[in-house]
């Protein structure tokens, strides 16, 4: 018995190695951490990579017909099993590029790993340290989200323009939170906002009761929250509206989710309003793309991250298109030419014409769901930060900062 | 799939099994030899990753660091450092009995990573270092790089491998296996047990710091989730118990048997539809712990089993 599974395995193993993908396949790779700390986000993110890929093959498939195959690979959110994945990718797989990894830290161990020694493009939809801006890629690392430096200058100017000028902290402690909170404090200080109080917490504690007495003696105006509502921010708002610490609350992309209005109600959140990457102003495009993303899915097109990981796949799609084959080098060189003005302006859904474009020898620029993503010498996007307040049981956008 | 292909992926397949396996030689002289339960690895995987981290990255205004210095030179420190913290701590819990030890372990691991979090000043926090470099960078770029850094990693643990050998060849290895398997009876004969039980936890923190350091290396970037204990302690105990504990090839075996199980298991979970790519990953965890009950019931004193080295007695006299 034990010896037939074992077989089985074996076989299983040896077909699985010889089973290699037909001719006529386009590979590219999705690092994506299905299973580890970031398993909540995955389900929209992943429907967001297959909606492209479904668009792309439904447009007549790639580079002459051929079919576009998202190979998803399962890194964890951690380093040691995202180069693992990577390298499967590249390697067994034999994939044109990647699109991930997720959380900051795995994108750039897979990259300075895998992808940059292997000259794969990597063009990461979420991973927004600093750290990866200053990472010598050759450059064939990218990512389509604003680094936090981006979004806590912009949330200086917006607290500021509210005409707040003493507010107090409140962070997670990690690369995501003190990433945003050091840029804000820095860039608020500057423009002569004051800054009461500035204080970490740590994630997934039951009470915030002693750091939020500490914070509203500063004798702050409002509190400064960035946290994900899943992790400590929703407890935060709670606890501060419970034992009134604070009334009015600022939040980042990470608690502007309606997990925050199901715990505390929109009546208690009238004041308060939020900050997050977004699309540019009118978009119909965006639009046009959560419509087909609801109907075939469901639901799930305003989740965080799905119009990044849309447009990640997009992108590599037509780098892989104006490189004509799939040549690693030529893709790479194809992406900021795809991506960046001048030329032609194609949107999600429009694959076909992109195609048609690239065929007729035209240049073409890329104007994804989530931003225009022209990309900087760092591989970097400017990208825009929305400022949402609370409108019914739900988000509503109301100014757009670039 | 391409021949050259396969060979890339052997190559970064031995460079993290080869960081593990340093691991588990580390684990197999502390537990093998000295029967202590250490569960706090990844707390001196941390230490060693950071202290090469620091030293030889360049320069960063957010943390301590830009001392840019060789390679070599941070591995040694890291090494140090990570024993002196593995000192430091087997002064107060080495008398724990073993599962008091791998309470305190665990404690104490956890400390580390607090305060890597924490001191920013020190390590950047969760916003990780950065540039770290890799040997012989200048040299060779690209894939020839990939293959001089896992010779390099190899090197190392053809050294780990020498030194557990020859420790546990030598007078002190038997008594360290005496201390093991009866504690008051190597005491009965004047053997100062603490010492012996400080000194073997001391020489297993070295490499594991070691393991760390190259990892940082191999990453050129470290923050602290790559010190997630699912990962590192854990997976390492497994290595260990499934290759054998007590026999340092055995160690070997282990880390690259059980990783290949790690990451192969995926290579076949991608064979099913696409539609079910959530699934396949659940899937593969769901295969990876019947692959690991399967080996540990299997093998119950691992692949390799514990074999006292053979007792040369002088006839001279």
């Amino acid at each position: 018995m034990k010896k037939s599974i074992l077989a089985a395995a074996v076989a299983a193993l040896i077909a699985a190695s010889t089973g290699a993908a037909l001719a006529d396949d386009v590979k590219v790779g999705a690092l994506m951490g299905i299973t580890g700390p970031l398993a909540n986000f995955i389900p929209p993110i992943l429907n967001a990579a297959k909606l492209a890929e479904a668009d792309v093959n439904a447009g007549g498939g790639i580079l002459g017909g051929q079919n576009f195959v998202l190979v998803v690979a399962d890194g964890q959110a951690a380093a040691q099993p995202s180069v693992d994945a990577a390298s499967k990718l590249v390697n067994l797989e034999n994939v044109a590029a990647i699109m991930g990894a997720l959380s900051s830290g795995a994108t750039i161990a897979s990259a300075n790993a895998v992808s940059i020694p292997n000259n794969v493009l990597q063009v990461s939809p979420t991973a927004t340290s600093p750290a990866v801006t200053d990472i010598k890629d050759n450059d064939y690392l990218y990512r389509i989200v604003p680094s936090d430096n981006y979004q806590g200058q912009v949330l200086a100017n917006i607290v500021l323009d509210e005409g707040l000028n003493k507010v107090a902290v409140a962070y997670v402690n990690n690369d995501y939170g003190v990433g945003i909170a050091n840029t804000f404090k820095a860039s608020f200080e500057e423009k002569g906002g004051t800054v009461t109080a500035f204080e970490k917490h740590e994630d997934k504690k039951n009470s915030y009761r002693g750091e939020l007495a500490t914070l509203a003696s500063s004798g702050a105006d409002a509190l400064v929250v960035i946290a994900y509502a899943g992790g400590s921010g929703a407890k935060i708002v709670k606890q501060s509206l419970e034992n009134g610490f604070f009334d009015r609350f600022i939040g980042t992309d990470g608690l502007r989710d309606d997990l925050l209005i199901e715990q505390v109600g929109p009546e208690a959140l009238a004041t308060s309003f939020f900050s997050s990457p977004t699309s540019p102003g009118e978009n119909p495009a965006a639009d046009a793309l959560h419509k087909r993303f609801d109907e075939t899915y469901g639901e799930g097109s305003d989740k965080p991250f799905v119009d990044q990981t849309y447009d990640a796949t997009m992108l590599i799609a037509l780098a892989i298109e104006k490189a004509g084959s799939t040549d690693r080098e030529a893709i790479k060189a194809a992406l900021r030419e795809v991506a960046n003005a001048p030329g032609e302006v194609v949107g999600p859904g429009e694959w076909e014409k992109a195609v048609k474009l690239i065929a007729a020898g035209k240049d073409i620029n890329y104007e994804g769901a989530a931003g225009s993503h022209e990309f900087d010498d760092n591989g970097d996007v400017a990208g825009f930060i929305g400022k949402f307040i609370v409108d019914g049981d739900s988000y509503k956008q109301i100014a757009v900062f670039e | 799939m391409e021949l050259p292909g396969i060979a890339f992926y052997i190559v970064a397949f031995l460079t993290m099994g080869g960081i593990y396996a340093i691991l588990c030689l580390a684990l197999n002289m502390q537990w093998g030899f000295g029967g202590l339960f250490n569960a706090g690895i990844a707390g001196f995987y941390a230490v060693g990753a950071y202290t090469a981290a620091i030293l030889t990255s360049a320069g960063s205004s957010a943390h301590l660091g830009g001392f840019d210095l060789p390679i070599v030179v941070g591995l040694i420190c890291a090494g140090i450092a990570s024993g002196i913290v593995g000192w430091a701590i087997a002064r107060i819990c080495v008398r724990l009995k073993a599962d008091y030890l791998a309470m305190a372990s665990i404690g104490i691991a956890e400390i580390i990573r607090l305060a890597i979090v924490n001191e920013e000043w020190l390590t950047n926090g969760s916003l990780g270092i950065s540039r770290i470099p890799r040997p012989l960078e200048a040299f060779y770029s690209g894939r020839a790089a990939e293959v001089v850094f896992v010779v390099f990693v190899w090197l190392i643990v053809a050294v780990t491998f020498l030194v557990a050998r020859r420790l546990q060849q030598s007078p002190w290895g038997r008594v360290m296996r005496a201390i093991r398997d009866n504690e008051e009876t190597a005491a009965s004969i004047g053997k100062d047990v603490q010492r012996f039980r400080t000194e073997t936890f001391v020489v297993g923190s070295v490499f594991m710091g070691v393991a760390g350091a190259l990892s940082a290396h191999y990453f050129k970037f470290f923050s602290p989730d790559a010190t997630e204990p699912l990962l590192i302690t854990f997976l390492a105990w497994v290595m260990l118990i499934a290759g054998g504990s007590g026999n340092n090839l055995g160690a070997i075996a282990g880390a690259l048997a059980i990783w290949a199980i790690w990451s192969l298991t995926e290579v076949v979970t991608q064979q099913l539809p696409p539609d079910w790519a959530t699934r396949s990953s659940y899937i593969r965890m769901l295969l990876i712990g019947l692959l690991l009950q399967f080996v540990l019931q299997r093998f119950r004193s691992g692949l390799f089993p514990e074999k006292s080295p053979k007792l040369r007695i002088s006839r001279e006299k």
